[in-house]
């Protein structure tokens, strides 16, 4: 009995298969059948060999992180406990005296006290520019200029630190000299103003990532109410992205906390406190200036060696501390922005407000903002914000503007609403101007004056004259070594951390703690990498100063952010497809491989690029680690040491007189190689978004 | 005998006790190819299957029809495993598909879903070419030959009638083509592992009219060689194309038979309510 071939078609009117191709089917069909015949079927009852080994396998991978974490934590704390044996914790605490060769003396808190001021100059310069421009990025740039100003962003945050430094140093310093006419610029406001350039690509992402992530229902409530567009801003998105803003500010601390090089370059490096304290010309010392500054000097196992790894370790602590609030912080804003429970009320003060009558300044105010307008186009009226709010007293009046509206002083509502929109945009233009002003000026000056050094002999010869002269070919290479071998080892380990995270794991505390790891390596500063390669692969392992040591120290620095872009990339692949694979019977392993991956591979290639303009420019993890000053000759080995371009520029820059030069040759040089990979990076990711578009199925 | 005989049959002794179908008596024509016995699942502590007990039967359409959130996904889902994905479900009871119990932990998912294909809501292809799209699922069974892939390919798109809309675009990205002529690639697909059942839940809802008519017409066309199980929202979709309609609610199988009886004729009165539209 033969069921299919009997029966009838049920009469279907709208079939639309045309009755040629349905003869042909039916002969396949027949054929199908007579090949089909079989009573009983056979399932596999063992999973292959390699489906069972892949979990374990990528699980090591994925507690590789826990791992150096408790690695660090143990080395670190394990070479700073010798410190209390030749100083009390009182004295390393609060001792004002920190002189390492005669006394010698311990106190840490002319230290403290310097990261303490220059972060805390950098916030006040950097907390409202950052927050400003955000405010553009996100809730006035058209699309075009919003993805331009993203980029610039991005650039900004890829410039390696020892730029900053050089720039800060030629530059920067030398203004502060002349301008304010000091004897010298190096300097705790040449400090805070360095750190605050470098904080700012911080604040502004986390800020605009804060800002997009109101909802825009809350936009469209308030501006049907009437509200304009600063009072929408104003009164509710800042209030609905309060925490996340604040969450972007604490990492912004958490950055230049840790930053190392370039302010070691820039604030004349004296271990004082400065008198009075609000002398903001004086010379300070960071904490991790003096580690950056006093390892390599230092004797291996003595009282000062392990005094300046206690000073690791109250550098670390505060560190982790800080990122885990900013954590902790961000966790909870999102759950807040997913319930969407941000506050009504704030829709009835609107209201009230554009209600209120404008008062005698209000309209002096106006009459003067008319008067001008007749003559100024719009353009000039942006210009004039610039030119108003883009210096020094322009961001203070920032400040205070919003500090009133925050708090609703009296005067406030003098200023009819219309007015406080003209006045809040333009600064927030003069902001965002300032932010692109910094880059150009940054970018302007390397190229002006490094672009009459590049030369063929440049990039390919060795250095003369304690690279006075000469090229910087083996800086070239190392770096390229150092980058790639940086690579090699990070690469497949974070591809498998992020896969079986992605994948394998269940929400449970383990897990936690895995992501908790990766946070924490995330956000150690680099010159804690370096510390600890030092101790780890150079000490303990007994190579000294090797390539490959400074490999396997940039390979950790940069392992956390290739484990990040490959889990997003992997979980932004759509669950639906993955379906897809399985109910053909593919196995897991096979679905990852043929589906996962390739569908995420243009995110994790992104991440790997950033990693790399990442170690391109890092200078401290490499500083004890691998890098030499002059070399004649090319690495032979892995276990020999290399020159690298940061070094070399680092060195070239602080010790080398007269090496000014082809110390803008090297800057450049660097620059380009990390804009180029940023570049790509950029264009990857566009792609993606492109691809994302067609992604979401009909 | 035909089916229009088998349904005749089945208005003249019809005997319907709660759930429980009596096949053997009635339909000694269609055979058994999927019984389930007793299934229940749960989601943590949500029941979402009570107790359910059904046959399909070779080479008929069985429908599942029901409000939503009645667990018909979850049924239908069940019988290739795919709730496995899941790690917070508990299931118990059989599923008999030839002579085993295919929720045996012992029985390898991979070999059970290369005879029970599966269709989804949404089209999913893969993000690939059209011809690696069918070709995915024989490449899995080490099928490599380059002849031999072109044929099955070619075979697949015929028996989802999409041949001749894509044999000159094999190298195109599927991603490239219309809702409806995604889900067909999807059918083909599937249909390239050669199973013996297909599961398509709701496979028509993202899709328009005229789309949604080639798959039906399409349906009606495999179940010569395949046994179809649909889950649909549509229920003149249940009615144009099924031979066995089930009625689900609240996890639990209300009533099954054949879908001239269920749509004429429902014995429950929770059916009877559903399908004229009177549900609360
Ligand atoms: N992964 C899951 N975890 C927990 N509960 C689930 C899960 N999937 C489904 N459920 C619950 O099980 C019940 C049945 O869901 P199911 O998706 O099977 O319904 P359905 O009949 O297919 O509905 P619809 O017609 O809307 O697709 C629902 O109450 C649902 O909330
Ligand atoms: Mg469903």
């Amino acid at each position: 009995m033969n069921n299919s071939t009997k029966i009838q078609h049920n009469s279907l009117s709208n079939s639309v298969l045309d009755s040629g191709l349905r003869s042909s089917l039916e002969s396949d069909l027949k054929s199908d059948l007579e090949s089909n015949q079989r009573s009983e079927l056979e399932f596999d009852t063992k999973i292959s060999f390699f489906e069972k080994i892949i979990k374990p396998i990528l699980f090591l991978a994925a507690t590789f992180s826990i791992v150096i974490v408790l690695l660090q934590l143990f080395f670190l704390f394990q070479q700073a406990t010798g410190a209390f044996e030749y100083v009390s914790i009182k004295e390393f605490l609060i001792g004002t005296s920190w002189n390492p060769t005669e006394g010698p003396s311990f106190g840490a808190l002319p230290l403290i006290v310097g990261t303490f001021l220059t972060t805390l100059g950098a916030m006040i310069i950097a907390v409202p520019i950052g927050i400003l421009t955000a405010i553009f990025i996100s809730e006035i740039a058209p699309i075009k200029l919003k993805k331009l100003l993203k980029f610039i962003v991005e650039l900004l945050s890829g410039i390696p630190s020892v730029v900053y430094g050089f720039f800060g140093l030629i530059i920067l310093t030398d203004w502060i000299r002349i301008i304010l006419n000091r004897p010298t610029g190096q300097s705790w406001l040449a400090g805070s103003i360095i750190l605050a350039i470098m904080a700012l690509p911080t604040i502004i992402s986390v800020s605009v990532n804060s800002l997009n992530a109101v909802p825009n229902e809350y936009r469209e409530a308030a501006l049907g109410l009437g509200a304009n567009k600063w009072q929408t801003i104003s009164k509710i998105i800042l209030p609905a992205a309060s925490s996340g803003i604040l969450t972007a500010i604490i990492l912004g601390i958490g950055r230049a906390i840790g930053e190392t090089m370039a302010i070691m370059m820039v604030t004349g490096n004296t271990a004082i406190i400065p008198t009075p304290i609000t002398n903001i010309f004086s010379p300070v010392r960071t904490v991790t200036a003096t580690i950056g500054i006093e390892i390599p000097e230092t004797a291996i196992g003595g009282a000062h060696y392990h005094i300046l790894f206690a000073l690791v370790v109250v550098l670390y602590v505060i560190i982790i501390v800080i990122n885990s609030i900013a954590e902790l912080l961000l966790e909870k804003f999102n759950k807040k922005c997913n319930n969407g429970k941000i506050k009504k009320e704030s829709n009835k003060k609107i209201n009230k407000k554009t209600n209120k009558k404008t008062k005698i300044i209000s309209k002096k105010f106006n009459f003067w903002l008319k008067s001008n307008k007749k003559r100024m186009s719009k353009f000039l009226q942006y210009l004039f914000g610039l030119w108003l709010f883009s210096i020094w007293a322009g961001i203070w009046i920032g400040i205070i503007f919003i500090g009133i509206i925050f708090l609703n002083i009296r005067f406030y509502n003098f200023i009819s609403s219309e007015n406080q929109q003209k006045i809040a945009i333009a600064i927030i233009i003069g902001a965002t101007l300032l932010v692109f002003a910094v880059l150009t000026i940054i970018i302007g000056f390397l190229i002006v004056n490094g672009i009459s050094v590049i030369s063929w002999d440049f990039l390919t010869r060795y250095p003369r004259d304690l690279g006075r002269e000469g090229g910087i070919f083996p800086a070239i290479i190392g770096t390229l070594y150092l980058v790639a071998g940086a690579i090699v080892f990070a690469v497949p380990l974070g591809i498998a951390s992020g896969l079986y995270l992605a994948e394998y794991t269940k929400p449970n505390r383990f897990t936690r703690l895995i992501h908790m790891s990766i946070d924490t390596l995330n956000g150690t500063p680099s010159i804690v990498f370096g510390l600890f390669g030092f101790v780890v692969f150079c000490i303990f392992t007994g190579w000294g100063k090797t390539l490959l040591a400074g490999q396997l120290t940039l390979g950790l620095m940069i392992l956390p952010t290739i484990i990040r872009t490959t889990e997003q990339s992997i979980l932004s692949v759509p669950q639906e497809i993955c379906e897809g694979s399985y109910a053909l019977g593919a196995n897991k392993w096979y679905t990852e491989k043929k589906i996962l991956i390739p569908s995420a591979a243009p995110g994790i290639i992104t991440g790997i690029i950033l990693g790399m303009g990442r170690a391109i420019g890092e200078t401290a993890p490499i500083m004890f680690t691998a890098a030499v000053f002059n070399l004649r000759r090319l690495p032979k080995s892995l276990f020999s040491p290399v020159m690298a371009l940061p070094y070399h520029l680092f060195l070239l820059t602080t010790t080398v007189p007269g090496g000014q030069d082809n110390a803008y040759g090297t800057a450049l040089v660097l620059l380009v190689l990390v804009f180029i990979l940023y570049g790509i990076a950029t264009i990857l990711q566009s792609k993606i978004d492109r691809n994302k578009k067609s992604f979401i199925l009909r | 005998m035909s089916i229009t005989k088998i349904k005749k049959s089945n208005e003249k002794f019809g005997q319907f006790i709660g759930s429980e179908f009596n096949v053997n008596e009635n339909l000694s024509e269609n055979q058994v190819i999927i019984q389930t016995k007793d299934l229940n699942l749960w989601y943590g502590d949500t029941h979402a299957l009570m107790n359910v007990s059904m046959e399909i039967f070779k080479n008929r359409v069985t429908a599942l029809i029901g409000p939503s959130g009645c667990g018909k996904s979850t049924l239908i889902r069940c019988f290739n495993r795919m709730n496995d994905v899941y790690d917070n479900v508990k299931i118990e009871g059989n599923i008999i598909y030839s002579n085993q119990n295919i929720l045996a932990k012992e029985i390898q998912v991979t070999s059970l879903r290369k005879k029970i294909g599966m269709i989804f809501q949404k089209p999913n292809p893969f993000p690939m070419s059209i011809y690696d799209n069918v070709a995915y699922g024989p490449r899995i069974q080490k099928i490599k030959k380059k002849d031999q892939l072109d044929k099955i390919v070619k075979k697949s798109l015929k028996k989802a009638a999409l041949w001749d809309e894509v044999k000159d675009r094999l190298d195109d990205s599927a991603m490239s083509f219309s809702g409806g002529q995604q889900q067909r690639l999807c059918i083909a697909r599937a249909l390239a592992i050669e199973p013996d059942v297909l599961l398509m839940d709701e496979p028509t809802s993202s899709l328009d009219p005229i789309a949604t008519a080639k798959i039906e017409g399409l349906i009606n066309d495999l179940k010569k060689k395949y046994t179809v199980m649909i889950v649909t929202h549509n229920m003149q979709q249940a009615t144009r194309i099924s031979d066995f309609t089930g009625f689900m609610y609240l996890g639990e199988l209300v009533e099954f038979g054949t879908t001239k009886q269920i749509f004429e004729n429902p014995l429950q009165e929770l059916t009877q309510r559903y399908i004229l539209g009177r549900f609360g």
